[in-house]
């Protein structure tokens, strides 16, 4: 009891700073929200141009959002769908290329490569190989996801100090024993951080491809209203794919949390 | 409890986990001394043969008995760590042969414990996990191990951090637990790369007397890398100075102090001839 007396004084300049590092971004938020909305009142601009906020908010609220809701559902499987295959293939190929060097000094060069290539322009040809359905979708979508994932995991695969390397060797581990029992764990952080990049990339890719062929989803709704010119459920589907991005990337986060705990030492 | 009666508590556990891992051999070992246990012969070692290729060690024929405890010190480039990893079967020589009890050392050795530079602890593990490391990658794991783990640690002072993660010990502490690694398969030979050279000076001398304590106690073979010529009088019946290009063997100096030895042989004035005849030999080499 005392002791927790004696922490109080110190310890309220801390929550004070919890409090505002919380409540000055929401702050800012709702400054920047009402000031749209009085601009859209004040020039009188028209909602095919840039619905209100409020606009917005009573769509969310209405029966239209069990149809935004199904079509963001859709939007958000396909793109969990094309983070986990990503990830599986990601993972993969970054624990076989590091097990083995001479694959590493032939594929490493073409993934760095192909950072180059614009893989959005490749959508395209993924509705030309797989169809129209939700396959094309989520291979589009994994294949954006691939590479940060890789890329991330040979970097973290490859972080682990050489006296560490040596050290095992001299305990006797084998290499596959130094892959998975020590670089693996060593590579944590750097395979959250690409996972992390991964999982917003994979929503721009469901919605790209829903662009070019697809009946359902955000991307589909978005080409479907603005053509429409119902600027308001546009502006709607995009807010949602915020809400689908942020319970992907919190998920990540959360599982980062998890394991750092574990592995970070 | 005051700081005397703490002491002397840590040493009643040091000498009782001492006796219960079976480390009070020391008669017997050194009675049974074998004159070329370790046998180095005709070293040399290259990396990356061909235009480019860098001579590490030019040739290098050496002999120690199981027991002993044997310095090399020298200047960098020498060669004398990538001798050590040679005999620790890391690296494997480009000329020449290495044996160990006659044998040909062509890969590591479960009885041989190395230490590094750095303390090379995992970050995830806990200081008796990181101890254990040898044992588990060797799916060795038992309670046996485990309670002797844990008695090592208590020897060299941890008890108290056997649950602690890297990140919060201090530098000596990790080179305590790596240490414990090191012993934890009870090796004949233990091979140290400048263990100390990473600490500050206060607990690079703790950490010089307590190997000296421990080592006293088991008679294992040693063989220890270092910049340090006082480092590697204390410690050593045997110190072997090494020059660089062509990397080889310069002087081999017998250390005449008794065992067990203690800190105060460093106020001796032999002690501070022997050094300083080392400095003036290693120097000879830079002129």
């Amino acid at each position: 009891m005392p002791e927790a007396s004696l922490s109080a004084p110190a310890s309220r300049p801390r929550t004070c700073s919890k409090i505002s590092a919380v409540l000055l971004p929401l702050l800012s938020a709702l400054v920047w929200i009402l000031a749209w909305q009085f601009a859209v009142w004040w020039f009188s601009i028209s909602p095919v141009l840039a619905p209100a906020p409020s606009q917005v908010i009573s769509i969310l609220f209405s029966a239209e959002i069990h149809n935004l809701a199904s079509h963001g559902l859709y939007t958000g499987l396909e793109a969990t769908a094309g983070f986990i295959l990503a990830l599986v293939l990601g993972l993969g190929l970054a624990l076989t290329i590091s097990r083995y060097g001479w694959l590493r000094d032939m594929i490493y060069p073409y993934l760095i490569g192909f950072q180059v290539v614009p893989k959005l322009a490749l959508a395209p040809l993924f509705v030309l190989w797989f169809g129209i359905g939700l396959t094309s979708r989520v291979a589009f979508a994994s294949f954006i996801c691939f590479f940060p994932i890789v890329i991330a995991g040979i970097a973290g695969l490859c972080s682990i100090s050489p006296s560490i390397i040596q050290m095992c060797r001299s305990v006797g581990a084998s290499e596959a024993q130094i892959l998975y029992q020590v670089r693996l764990p060593s590579a944590i952080r750097y395979i959250f951080a690409g996972m992390k990049i991964a999982a917003t990339m994979s929503i721009i890719g469901v919605v790209i491809a829903e662009f070019i062929s697809a009946d359902k989803g955000l991307g589909y709704l978005i080409l479907f209203a603005s053509s429409n010119a119902n600027t308001p459920i546009v502006v709607t589907s995009i807010v949602l794919l915020c809400v689908i991005g942020l319970l992907l990337y919190g998920s990540v986060a959360i599982a980062e949390k998890r394991f750092l705990a574990r592995y970070a030492g | 409890m005051n700081k005397a009666t703490e002491v002397q508590k840590l040493k009643a556990d040091e000498s009782t986990a001492m006796r219960a891992t079976g480390f009070n051999q020391s008669g017997e070992a050194r009675e049974l001394a074998v004159p070329d246990y370790i046998n180095i012969v005709g070293v040399r070692k290259v990396y990356n043969p061909g235009p480019a290729e860098v001579e590490a060690v030019s040739s290098v024929s050496l002999r120690i008995t199981s027991g002993d405890f044997v310095s090399i010190i020298g200047p960098s480039g020498c060669g004398k760590s990538s001798l050590l990893m040679m005999v620790a079967g890391l690296e494997n020589p480009t000329e020449g042969t290495i044996t160990i009890s006659g044998r040909p050392v062509l890969k590591p050795s479960d009885k041989t414990g190395v230490m590094f530079q750095d303390s090379t602890l995992l970050p995830w593990k806990t200081a008796l996990e990181n101890v254990l490391f040898p044992i588990v990658i060797q799916r060795r794991m038992s309670a046996l191990f485990n309670e002797r783990a844990i008695q090592l640690l208590n020897a060299v002072g941890l008890g108290k951090f056997i649950d602690t993660r890297p990140a919060e010990l201090s530098g000596g502490m990790k080179q305590r637990v790596a240490i414990c690694r090191a012993l934890i398969q009870d090796p004949s030979l233990l091979l140290m790369d400048e263990p100390f050279s990473a600490l500050d000076a206060i607990s690079r001398d703790d950490l010089g007397e307590l190997l000296l304590n421990l080592w006293q106690k088991t008679h294992k073979t040693a063989l220890f890398v270092t910049h340090s010529i006082r480092e590697a009088v204390f410690l050593s019946d045997r110190v072997i100075v090494m020059a660089p290009r062509p990397s080889r063997i310069i002087a081999d100096v017998k250390i005449p102090f008794g065992r067990p030895r203690n800190t105060a042989v460093q106020e001796t004035a032999e002690y501070a001839k022997l050094c300083a005849n080392l400095r003036a030999q290693i120097g000879s080499q830079h002129a």
